[in-house]
Parts: C-alpha cells; sequence; structure tokens
C-alpha cells in the first residue's frame, strides 16, 4: 500500500516524507544528519538517549527525532545552542556515570560515545566522576559484558528480543542502579536462552559487549550485519 | 438481594439507607480511615460496640471514613433522633462510656465538641438531620472548615463506606441511572467538556476532551483505568478518598465507561493502602450484587466490570504508560508518547486513564450541570481541589478548595498560621516533584496555570508548609533524593542527571559546596527538566530550581558562611543553640567548663566569643532557647543566664585583674594597620575588641558622652546597671582600645577624613529615630519619641511626664518607655494596635510591666492628641482596630473601626519602631538600599566604597543587641582577612580539652531563672529586676545540657 506522503522542513529545508515515518526516519532518507546513540535502524525505539532531541517550532517542548512520527507541515530545527548543550550533557553525563577509560578499551578507536564525545569536543567533563565499583562477566565462552562500559542504550536487550527472539536480555533495578542482566540475572554463560548468536555484541555501540580474544582497539563492530539482517527477514517495527 | 432492574427496586433501597442513616435511634459513627484507626479509632469502636451490647441500648454504631480534620483525630460522630450530627473531636477510648451515657441522656459532653451538621448536601440528595444545640458551632463555621468546599469529600465521613445501601441514600447511583435512561453518552462528554473539569492527578488536562478521544477511538475493546496509584509522600487525599466512599468512584467509571464505551475497567491501587482495597474490593462486590456492575447494569442493557490491580507502588507508576506497562505485567517503565493511551494504550487497545479524583466529580456534574460546577473554581479551572495541608500549621489535614484560592487562605484562614513562636517561610505544592514558594508569594491563587508559574505545579494536591526550621537546601535535597530514588533508569537526564543534582546537594549540605556547584545545578536541572522521557524526569528539577530561584540566599549562607540558618545541616552547625546565636557562642563548651568547675576557663571561652557577656546576659533576646533540643524533654536550658552569671563572678570579682591578663595575653603581634569604628553601640564595641585582638590600631568615634550606644543610653539601668556595662568596656578599653568621644562623624570628622587617616573604616551607628508618623498634635509639649525619652533619662536628665502616660507601640523600647514611666511614679497605659500575642516585644519584660501595674489597651491605635491652651499635652484620643486579612509579617493587619476612645493624660510616648538616621546615611555616600540602610555585601560587609564596611542597624534597620555584635564580629574577621591577606581568626582562640561525654539518661529537671524583686518593690527605684543565677543554680542548668555538639558517640 502506497504511503500518504507529507511535507515537512528539516532546518528549514523542505522534505516530503511519508506518513508514519519517524523524524529520524525522514532526516536520514534525505540525508540529514541527528546524532542519535539508543537508536538503530531496524529496532522498536525507546527514546532513552535523549541526544537526537529536536526542536518543533511552535512547541516549548523538545521531542526525540527517534520516536516522534512525522506530522504533515511540521518544521523540525536539529541544531541550535540549546540542543547543542543538552547533548554536550548528556554525553558527559554518561562519561561520568560509569568508568570509561578508552585507553584500555577493546573498543577503543570504534566506539560511538567516543566518537560522539570527539564530535561535541568533550575532551574534558565538567561533573566529577562517579567512580562506581562495577563487575565483569567473563563467563560467557565467547564474548564477555563489561558494566564499566555500558550506557544502557538497550540496543542488545531489543536485537536479541526483536530479531533473534531469544529475549536474553534485561534491565534490572531502578535509576543509577540500572543494570542489564542476562536472564533472571544469571551468568551469562549459565544463560539457556542464549544462542551465541552474538547480535549483542555487534549491536553494542561501545566496549560493553565484546568478543574475546581481542585487545584493545581491536574490537571493530559490523553494525550492518545487524541492520541488514532486520531488512532481509523484513521485520516490522 | 436481588439486582436492581428498575426504579422501584431502586426507591426500596434508597428508603432502607435513609432508615439507616437518619434511624429514629441515637446513631454513633466512628471516623475509621487509616488516618483515624492510627490514632486509636479501632479500639473507641470496640469500646463502643461492647458498651451498647452490654447495656443493651439501642444505638445504631457505625463505621464511617475520614472527615478531614486530622488534627482532631479521632473523631465520633453523634446524632439523636431529630437532633443535629454533632461531631466530637480527639475522643479517646475511655471516653466511650461517658458518652454512651450522655447519649442515653440525651445530652453531649461539651468538652469533646467540635462542631455540627443540621443539613448536609451531598449533591447528588440532601439529608436533614435535625436543629438545636444553639451553643455548638456549625461545621462551616470553624476556621478549618469555613473555607472549604466539599464536592470531592461530599460523602467522605459522613456514610458507612461498607454499605451501598447508605451511599444510594445519599442520591448515589442515581446520576448513573439517569445516563443510562438519558441514554445519550455524547450529551454526558459534552457536559463534562462544559463543566471544564480537568485532570486531577496533576497535568490538568481537560477530561472531557480525553474522553472524547476514547469515545471516538474505533479499536475495541476499550479499557478505562482509575490511577490511584497515588505515590507522593505526604498526599493521602486518595486514599481517604477510597477508603470513605469508594461508591463515588464506582459510580464515576461505570458512567465513564458507558459513554466512552468501554466494558472493562480496572483500579490501579498501591498495595500499601490495604485499609482502602479492602473497602473497594467490598464495594465492587456490593455493587454487582445490586445490579451496578455486571450484565445489565440496572436493568438498562449495559455490561461492564472493574477490575482491581494492585500496584509495586513505585512513584513512576503514576506516570500513565509507565502504569499500563506495569498492569501488562512489564517493569514500570515509562514509554514514549506518542502513541498516546487513547490510541494505543493497555494490551495495544485505546485506553483512558483519570486519576481518582477525578472520578469523584462525575456524578455532581452530572446531577446538577456543567454550569452550577462552574461556579465554583476560576475560570480556566473549574471545580474543587482536595489538598493534604501538613507541615508546620495549627490545623492540619485534608482541604478541599475552589481551585484559584489563594495560598493565604490555605495556611491563615485554613491552616491558622505557624506553630507557636514560629513563622511561616514557604509551601511546597505538589508533592516531590512541586516546587517550593516563598512567603511573599502567598496571594497567588491556587491554579493549574499559576503555580505552574512560579515553577512549581498542582501535582496530587500536596501541599507541605515550611517555616524558619526548614533548611531550603536540604529541602530540596529531600526531595531529589526521593525522585532519584524512584526514577526508573531508561534516560540519561533522569538517571544520571538526578544523581548528579543529588551529589551536588549532599556537598552543599555538607558544607563542601561551591558557586560554581550552583551554577551546574542550575544547568543540570533545566536539562533535566527539558530532556527527560517522562512526567518524573521533567518535573522532578522543581525543587531545586524554585529554591534556587526563591531562596538562592540561603545556599549562598551554605556556601559562602559556611552557615545553615536553619540549623538543619548538622556540619554546618555546632549545635542548634551555636547555629542560633548571632555571634555563634560555643555555648555547650562554657557550660561544660563550668560544670568542670574551670570558672577561669570558662570565662575565657565566653569572652573571647561575646565580647560583652555580662550586658548580653541581661538583655539578648536569647534565640538559643527556642532552638534547644532540651524543650522536647522538658524546658531549654537558661544559657543566656549561665554566661551571665560566669561572668559576673569574673566581673565582679578580684579575678578581674588576672582574666584581664588573659585576655590580653591572646592578642596577636602588632600589624601596623589603623581602623576607624563608628558608633560605640554593641557592633562597633564588638568589632573593636576582636580587630584590637588581632593586633591593629582602633579608634572608636562616637557622639556621645560615654562609649555603650543603645546598651548605655536607651537601655534602662532597671534591667542593665551601668555599672556593669562600664566593666565591660573598661576591658575593651584596656585591649588597647582608643574612644574619642562626643564626635559626630560626618559633621566633626568628615569621612574622607578617615578614609585618609585609617586602612578601614567600620560604620556601625545605630538606629536613633523614632520614625514615626506625623499625628495631629505630636507637636504638642509632651509628646516623645520612645528613644529620646529613655535616653534623656538614661542621661540624668529631669524629664516631665506628669501623672499618666501613654505610651503607643508594642515593641521593647515601648515596654521599657512604660516601666521607666512607672519608676518616675507616673501612671501608664500602653496602646498597641494588634493583640498581644503579635507584640515583638520579649514576653518577660511585657509580663514584668504588667505586673508593676503598667495597663494594656490592645487593637487600639492613636488618632490624635489633645492639648490644652498652654500646648501642653491633655489627652489622647485613640481608634479601636479590628484584625484583618493576614499582612506580610504573618500577622493579622489591624484595620480602624469607625470606634474613638478618649484617654486623659499628661504625656504621650511615641514607640512605633526607628530607622536609620538617614542624613547620615545620605551624606556618607554610599550606596542605599530602598529603605535607606546602607547596601554591603552579606557576607564581607563591605560597602560600595573600598575599605568602608558597615553593619549592625544601618545594614538590617533596628534590630537587637546580639545581632548588633554579631555583625560587628562578622566585620572585624573580614577586615582582618582583607588587610593581612590571610585567615587569622582562628589563631585568637586556644584550643581547651573539655569533657566530650554525653550525659547520660536526662532526667526531667526544671529550668532555672534568676529571681526577680517583688513588683511593688522595684517600681519604687532602679535597682535591677532580675538578679542572677545562685552558683548552684548555675550549676544545675549547665548540667542540663545536652551536648548536642557531641556528634561521634561512641557505642561501647
Ligand atoms: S536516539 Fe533517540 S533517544 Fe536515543
Amino acid at each position: 500500500m502506497a504511503q500518504k506522503k507529507l511535507s515537512i522542513r528539516i532546518d528549514g529545508q523542505l522534505i516530503s516524507a511519508e506518513e508514519g515515518q519517524t523524524i529520524l526516519q525522514a532526516a536520514k532518507a534525505n540525508g540529514k544528519y541527528i546524532p542519535t546513540l539508543c537508536a538503530l535502524d531496524g529496532l522498536t525505539p525507546v527514546g532513552a538517549c535523549r541526544v537526537c532531541l529536536v526542536e518543533v517550532s511552535g512547541v516549548d517542548r523538545l521531542f526525540p527525532a527517534c520516536t516522534t512520527p512525522i506530522q504533515d507541515g511540521m518544521s523540525v530545527t536539529t541544531n541550535s545552542p540549546r540542543l547543542t548543550r543538552y547533548r554536550r550533557i548528556s554525553v558527559e553525563l554518561l562519561l561520568i556515570e560509569r568508568n570509561h577509560v578508552c585507553a584500555v578499551c577493546v573498543s577503543n578507536g570504534h566506539c560511538e560515545l567516543q566518537s560522539m564525545a570527539t564530535a561535541f569536543g568533550i575532551n574534558t567533563v565538567e561533573f566529577a566522576y562517579n567512580y562506581p565499583k562495577l563487575s565483569l562477566d567473563t563467563s560467557h565462552p565467547r564474548f564477555v559484558l563489561d558494566h564499566n562500559r555500558c550506557i544502557l542504550c538497550t540496543r542488545c536487550v531489543r536485537v536479541c528480543a526483536e530479531l533473534e527472539g531469544a529475549h536474553v536480555w534485561d534491565l534490572t533495578s531502578r535509576g543509577i542502579h540500572a543494570r542489564i542482566v542476562s536472564e533472571m540475572n544469571e551468568k551469562w554463560g549459565q544463560a539457556t536462552s542464549c544462542t551465541s548468536c552474538g547480535k549483542c555484541v555487534q549491536a553494542c555501540p561501545t566496549g560493553a559487549l565484546a568478543e574475546k580474544g581481542w585487545a584493545v582497539e581491536e574490537m571493530v563492530k559490523n553494525l550492518g550485519t545487524v541492520t541488514t539482517l532486520v531488512h532481509r527477514r523484513g521485520v516490522e517495527v | 438481594m436481588p439486582r436492581i432492574q428498575d426504579i422501584g427496586a431502586f426507591n426500596t433501597v434508597r428508603e432502607a439507607g435513609l432508615a439507616k442513616l437518619t434511624p429514629a435511634v441515637p446513631r454513633l459513627t466512628v471516623g475509621m480511615g487509616t488516618c483515624g484507626r492510627g490514632n486509636g479509632a479501632e479500639g473507641i469502636y470496640h469500646a463502643f460496640s461492647e458498651g451498647i451490647e452490654r447495656s443493651g441500648t439501642d444505638i445504631v454504631l457505625a463505621p464511617v471514613g475520614c472527615f478531614g480534620a486530622c488534627f482532631q483525630e479521632p473523631l465520633v460522630s453523634v446524632r439523636l433522633p431529630g437532633k443535629p450530627l454533632v461531631i466530637l473531636r480527639k475522643v479517646q477510648a475511655n471516653d466511650a462510656g461517658r458518652i454512651l451515657e450522655d447519649v442515653v441522656a440525651g445530652n453531649l459532653s461539651p468538652d469533646l465538641i467540635y462542631c455540627k451538621i443540621e443539613a448536609w448536601d451531598h449533591l447528588t440528595g440532601h439529608v436533614r438531620y435535625g436543629e438545636g444545640y444553639p451553643e455548638v458551632p456549625a461545621w462551616n463555621e470553624v476556621p478549618f472548615f469555613k473555607s472549604q468546599k466539599k464536592i470531592v469529600l461530599r460523602n467522605c465521613g459522613i456514610i458507612n463506606p461498607d454499605d451501598i445501601e447508605e451511599y444510594i441514600a445519599i442520591g448515589g447511583y442515581q446520576a448513573l441511572y439517569k445516563v443510562l435512561i438519558d441514554g445519550r453518552p455524547e450529551t454526558v462528554i459534552e457536559q463534562v467538556k462544559a463543566a471544564k473539569l480537568r485532570g486531577r492527578g496533576g497535568a490538568g488536562y481537560l477530561t472531557g476532551n480525553k474522553w472524547e478521544f476514547l469515545a471516538k477511538a474505533k479499536a475495541e475493546p476499550k479499557y478505562i483505568i482509575c490511577n490511584a496509584d497515588e505515590g507522593d509522600p505526604g498526599a493521602y487525599m486518595n486514599r481517604n478518598e477510597i477508603e470513605s466512599d469508594p461508591h463515588s468512584l464506582i459510580e464515576g467509571m461505570i458512567i465513564g465507561a458507558y459513554v466512552m464505551g468501554a466494558a472493562e475497567g480496572i483500579v490501579y491501587v498501591r498495595a500499601e493502602y490495604p485499609l482502602a482495597v479492602h473497602r473497594l474490593n467490598r464495594a465492587i462486590e456490593q455493587a454487582r450484587e445490586y445490579g451496578m456492575l455486571g450484565e445489565n447494569i440496572l436493568g438498562r442493557g449495559f455490561k461492564f466490570d472493574i477490575a482491581l490491580v494492585e500496584g509495586a507502588g513505585a512513584f513512576v507508576c503514576g506516570e500513565e504508560t509507565a502504569l499500563i506497562a506495569s498492569l501488562e505485567g512489564e517493569a514500570g517503565r515509562p514509554r514514549p508518547r506518542p502513541p498516546f493511551p487513547a490510541q494505543k494504550g493497555l494490551w495495544g487497545k485505546p485506553t483512558n486513564i483519570n486519576n481518582v479524583e477525578t472520578w469523584y466529580n462525575i456524578a455532581p456534574i452530572v446531577m446538577r450541570g456543567a454550569a452550577w460546577f462552574t461556579e465554583t473554581g476560576s475560570p480556566k479551572s473549574s471545580g474543587t481541589k482536595v489538598f493534604s495541608l501538613v507541615g508546620k500549621v495549627k490545623n492540619t489535614g485534608l482541604v478541599e478548595m475552589p481551585l484559584g484560592t489563594s495560598l493565604k487562605t490555605f495556611i491563615y484562614d485554613i491552616g491558622e498560621g505557624a506553630t507557636a513562636g514560629r513563622q511561616v517561610k514557604a509551601v511546597q505544592t505538589g508533592g516531590p516533584s512541586g516546587g517550593c514558594i516563598p512567603h511573599d508569594m502567598f496571594d497567588t491563587p491556587v491554579d493549574y496555570e499559576n503555580l505552574a508559574q512560579l515553577g512549581s505545579i498542582m501535582g496530587s494536591g500536596g501541599m507541605v508548609v515550611m517555616d524558619e526550621d526548614n533548611c531550603m537546601v536540604d529541602v530540596a535535597r529531600y526531595f531529589i533524593e526521593f525522585t532519584h530514588s524512584e526514577s526508573c533508569g531508561k534516560c540519561i537526564p533522569c538517571r544520571v542527571g538526578l544523581n548528579k543534582c543529588l551529589r551536588i546537594l549532599n556537598r552543599v549540605t555538607e558544607g563542601a559546596g561551591t558557586t560554581h556547584h550552583l551554577e551546574l545545578l542550575d544547568e543540570l536541572s533545566r536539562y533535566i527538566r527539558d530532556c527527560s522521557l517522562c512526567g518524573l524526569g521533567q518535573t522532578a528539577p522543581n525543587p531545586v530550581l524554585t529554591t534556587l530561584r526563591h531562596f538562592r540566599n540561603e545556599f549562598e549562607d551554605h556556601i559562602l558562611a559556611r552557615r545553615c540558618t536553619a540549623g538543619v545541616c548538622e556540619e554546618l552547625a555546632l549545635s542548634p543553640c551555636e547555629n542560633s546565636c548571632p555571634l555563634h557562642m560555643n555555648i555547650p563548651r562554657f557550660l561544660q567548663l563550668y560544670k568542670e568547675g574551670r570558672l577561669e576557663d570558662a570565662f575565657l571561652s565566653v569572652i573571647l566569643d561575646n565580647p560583652l557577656p555580662s550586658s548580653t546576659g541581661r538583655v539578648c533576646q536569647h534565640p538559643c532557647d527556642g532552638r534547644c533540643r532540651r524543650q522536647t524533654l522538658d524546658q531549654s536550658v537558661n544559657m543566656r543566664e549561665v554566661h551571665r552569671f560566669i561572668a559576673d563572678s569574673i566581673f565582679q570579682s578580684d579575678k578581674y585583674e588576672a582574666m584581664v591578663q588573659a585576655v590580653l595575653a591572646r592578642k596577636l603581634e602588632p600589624t601596623g594597620r589603623k581602623i576607624a569604628v563608628v558608633g560605640a553601640g554593641p557592633a562597633g564595641l564588638t568589632a573593636a575588641f576582636y580587630l584590637a585582638l588581632l593586633g591593629h590600631d582602633v579608634t572608636v568615634y562616637d557622639s556621645q558622652s560615654e562609649a555603650g550606644g543603645m546598651l548605655r543610653f536607651a537601655l534602662p539601668e532597671y534591667r542593665l546597671p551601668k555599672s556593669i556595662l562600664r566593666r565591660e568596656i573598661e576591658l575593651i578599653e584596656r585591649m588597647g582600645v582608643r574612644f574619642t568621644l562626643n564626635t559626630r562623624v560626618g559633621t566633626d570628622v568628615p569621612l574622607n577624613d578617615l578614609d585618609d587617616r585609617f586602612d578601614s573604616i567600620f560604620l556601625s551607628i545605630g538606629t536613633w529615630k523614632e520614625s514615626w508618623v506625623y499625628q495631629p498634635g505630636t507637636e504638642l509639649k509632651g509628646v516623645y519619641p520612645a528613644l529620646n525619652f529613655l535616653e534623656a533619662v538614661a542621661a540624668g536628665q529631669d524629664v516631665s511626664i506628669g501623672r499618666r502616660v501613654a505610651i503607643i507601640g508594642g515593641g521593647n523600647a515601648a515596654i521599657d518607655s512604660a516601666r521607666t514611666a512607672l519608676r518616675k511614679g507616673a501612671e501608664a497605659i500602653v496602646f498597641y494596635r494588634r493583640e498581644r500575642k503579635d507584640m515583638p516585644a520579649i514576653e518577660e519584660e511585657t509580663n514584668a510591666a504588667k505586673e508593676e501595674g503598667a495597663r494594656f489597651v490592645f487593637l487600639a491605635a492613636p488618632h490624635r492628641v489633645m492639648g490644652d491652651a498652654k500646648g501642653c499635652v491633655r489627652a489622647i484620643e485613640i481608634v479601636k482596630t479590628r484584625l484583618g486579612a493576614y499582612d506580610a509579617s504573618g500577622r493579622k493587619k489591624p484595620i480602624s473601626t469607625d470606634e474613638i476612645q478618649r484617654f486623659d493624660c499628661d504625656s504621650v510616648i511615641f514607640a512605633v519602631g526607628e530607622t536609620v538616621d538617614l542624613d547620615f546615611a545620605r551624606a556618607s555616600g554610599l550606596s542605599l538600599k530602598e529603605n535607606g540602610t546602607i547596601e554591603v555585601n552579606r557576607f564581607t560587609l563591605e560597602t560600595s566604597r573600598p575599605k568602608f564596611y558597615a553593619g549592625g542597624d544601618l545594614v538590617t534597620g533596628a534590630s537587637n543587641v546580639s545581632g548588633a555584635m554579631g555583625y560587628g564580629k562578622q566585620a572585624a574577621r573580614n577586615i582582618d582577612r582583607h588587610l593581612m591577606e590571610a585567615e587569622r581568626w582562628a589563631r585568637l582562640f586556644p584550643d581547651v580539652e573539655y569533657g566530650q561525654t554525653l550525659p547520660e539518661e536526662p532526667s526531667p529537671s526544671r529550668r532555672h531563672t534568676g529571681q526577680e524583686l517583688a513588683a511593688a518593690v522595684r517600681v519604687l527605684s532602679q535597682d535591677e529586676v532580675v538578679t542572677g543565677l545562685s552558683h548552684e543554680a548555675a550549676q544545675d542548668e549547665a548540667c542540663r545540657c545536652l551536648r548536642c555538639d557531641v556528634k561521634a558517640v561512641n557505642v561501647s
């Protein structure tokens, strides 16, 4: 069925987009960049990281581009001093929340958090570091989970549930104590539902989920495999 | 009971219910909500039922819900046939026998009576109880209920929540019947829209619009949900509504379901509300039994049922998408909107969610119409809202008020103001994500828009009143701690942002805050508000943003002065008494030293903290008394009298010389810096003492012939013997301070001169000008400003006041004038325009004046002074006042009436307040504040002119002795720091070892006070009225200290 066409403006440019698309999808389809961390093409958007927030004219509030459906005549601004400031704070808060020590990270140089920080020119943070004591789960034969590097984007949760159908991962606890857990807080190695497909590892934006056997800077993720898979299987989002 | 299928059956039930509500025999009810039960209502109920059984009398006993006056719990109501319903308050189980006897005899126990209800409008029906008891106030005549309007709470506390027949009796389920018979859902939606009913859960969306949205949704089935997940600490209106009147909720929901086309309803209620769950379950069962739920409701073919789901009580589940997630069995985490629940809600189906209270408004709107509903409330927000008024007010409880009522009405009319001796400072509305509104904005009408404008929210209707004992930084910290722990953790702003906010606030309350922290807090809060995913995060920073906006000075106190004025932040105060003392005397230390028998050490501790300990020991306003923790046990420690005793024991003995040497030994090496102090009053003397101690060369200027300022010239001899003061000033002189008297700075010595000759100048002249307003007759002979009068008497001049003196005012100067006049053999009448309890004078002084024979006329303001042919005062006419609305000071404003009274007198003394000598302030060329006081940096006391500092009355307007001395101390410390570019203050104080153990098991003991001379004797002389403590009494007092300063308790 042919989708209805809607006209919207993104940063002043008139764009024709399909009804049902999110602002992010419409922007991407027209070559407009909006920064994202938790969104992953093909997975249900959750609006957790808030770096994709955009301004919609006529409305005071900010909207996450990844979850907000477009409306006819909508005029979206993807960049403003306020948005930049807020995006910076989001990234800074992620950096101080846990222990992101790039120098010893397998994903150094291939990390979405790191490259976003670089893009925003963050070389020092304004807030004091939290330095929480967090654990490492090395029980899986092929993969590791390092909570120190997790930003709780829940891409692993969604890729596992929506694509692999295994639903190994979930979020537990509240607030600052929220953690990714496998099954009912089982060690990953003991999680019987895990098929060891590795999609979560590929979907993870940082070094939180990684393959064993790689040294610093060596873990290059292949997001493409995940998104191609989505489209091939025709998963509806 | 067969299900009701027609109007005949309905009416039969109604009659049966009415017979229960107004039986032909006495009916007794007990308020058995959670609040009542917490206060022993169950015991009372049992006592009644046993008593009734034992005596075999015919009395109907029933439980009811809560009537709202929580501060009067437990409530019992009694109704004798044909008589009004009488509400008794604070009933105890052992009152039961007496009440039953009274009921049988047809009497009432007068001591328990709170109010009566002759007839009650349930809005859906009317009940007449009967008339009588003219001496008992009607319910809407008592202050707590006076301005309330009960729409939501229409049935609460009156009917038995466990009995559907009583609900039907007062017109319950009639609205439902009407809607079902009319069979036109769209008109009901129109009605709700026209009524402008807004969601009472907090966000305030128009309920009618929400309903229309769902009614129009195509997908089936549709769900309606009642959100009873009341998670705000301190808010309990939903709990009370369900406990007291569950059927109103059910009826509202059935009507909603019918007009929106839903077949299933869910009440999501907190599991922490067992009684509400229990009563609601019971009500649902009864509704099914009577044909209000299930198939073919009331025989009209409509089918609907309600399920009750108990939630785990996560705060975030108040957010509708999180609530839906929780109902679906998932973790209660919010989902992005859109899609909105009305499109895709529970199980992906169209869903309507309304708060408990919203549902309660439905039946009255249906029965009385939209126009009736919009009569109440403000133009944009119709109807009422239930608030839980708690915190630092006299009357607390659930209050239902028209939207748009001003905060003042809540706090002063219903709450009847602050608790004794305190002042309301702010009110926090809207629960943990609300904001704090300062006292000077209490005129604000309470509705959605106005609260939002002040940075707060309506929320579920929490209203927490705060007074000076609440630290606003701590309040912000407390609420952030709460929302932080309730954050679901999904989005970054709320999860990490709130955590960071909390950490910064913790630093500030621990005294480790920086001004940079304030900027960070502000930015972070805005970020969390603007970027969070759900309402929890978006509103969570409100407490921080509003306190930063309205109480920034408290944040600054914590950061720049390392002080928490409220005395809440433990790390920032040694003890509550030390914190409240303007001089920050280490009170526990001198008490302990004295207790250990170390008089000299105790004296050194006292004098180094307070250079005028004998004088202040007599005349200080002693704020420490009001803070002493001992009050919770018996009475506060008489700290002022102990330091007076310690100081007197040295000053009046041969130990004086040795102690002078001991103090001199503390002097730092001479610095060669020259400092001028202008004004030899308490502030100036204190500054001079410390500056000399710090090694500076100090010269004090004063226009009078003797040093001491107000202490010397305004305080009468009988309160502060001049010989005592002289001894203290002598010590300051011995420190090397030079006094240049009879010299007026500004005229005799220009300020520029001082600027040339000194390295720093501290200005501390007092408020010597009486701030009176001209009134007819004030030019007559025999009219005196109080300070001039006191000064002249103190200087030994002969002031003729005649036989009868009228004194106008209610402050210390008025009382001093009256007592001085009495000592001159005159009669004294004090006229004050407010009530006795509003007088700013020290209470003991007022009492003493009364004993000595002063007369007081309250609610009286001067009208005119009348003279004789020679231009002398002959009489005064006063105008009687009455008290109107509350003013900014939290007292009722006196308003003149037409009643004029005349009093013959020979002189009139005006003591209506003092102000700064504006001429001096203006001539000084320093920048001034609007009220004519000199503008200074609050922390350093620097003025707009380099080298010049100012403190005391010049900065604050008229204040008191210790307050002024506090400024002197602060100035000395800052001047020294600036001049010497180093923090040398701590070097002044020796390290002393003293006991650090807590007193064991303190037993109740009496507070010791000084002996007063008999009134008849003392009024004949200038002798000091209050003699000091004896050595034993002082010892006892020292031992009564609970040592709040000892914090690290060794548990061994
Ligand atoms: S990408 Fe939209 S919120 Fe994370």
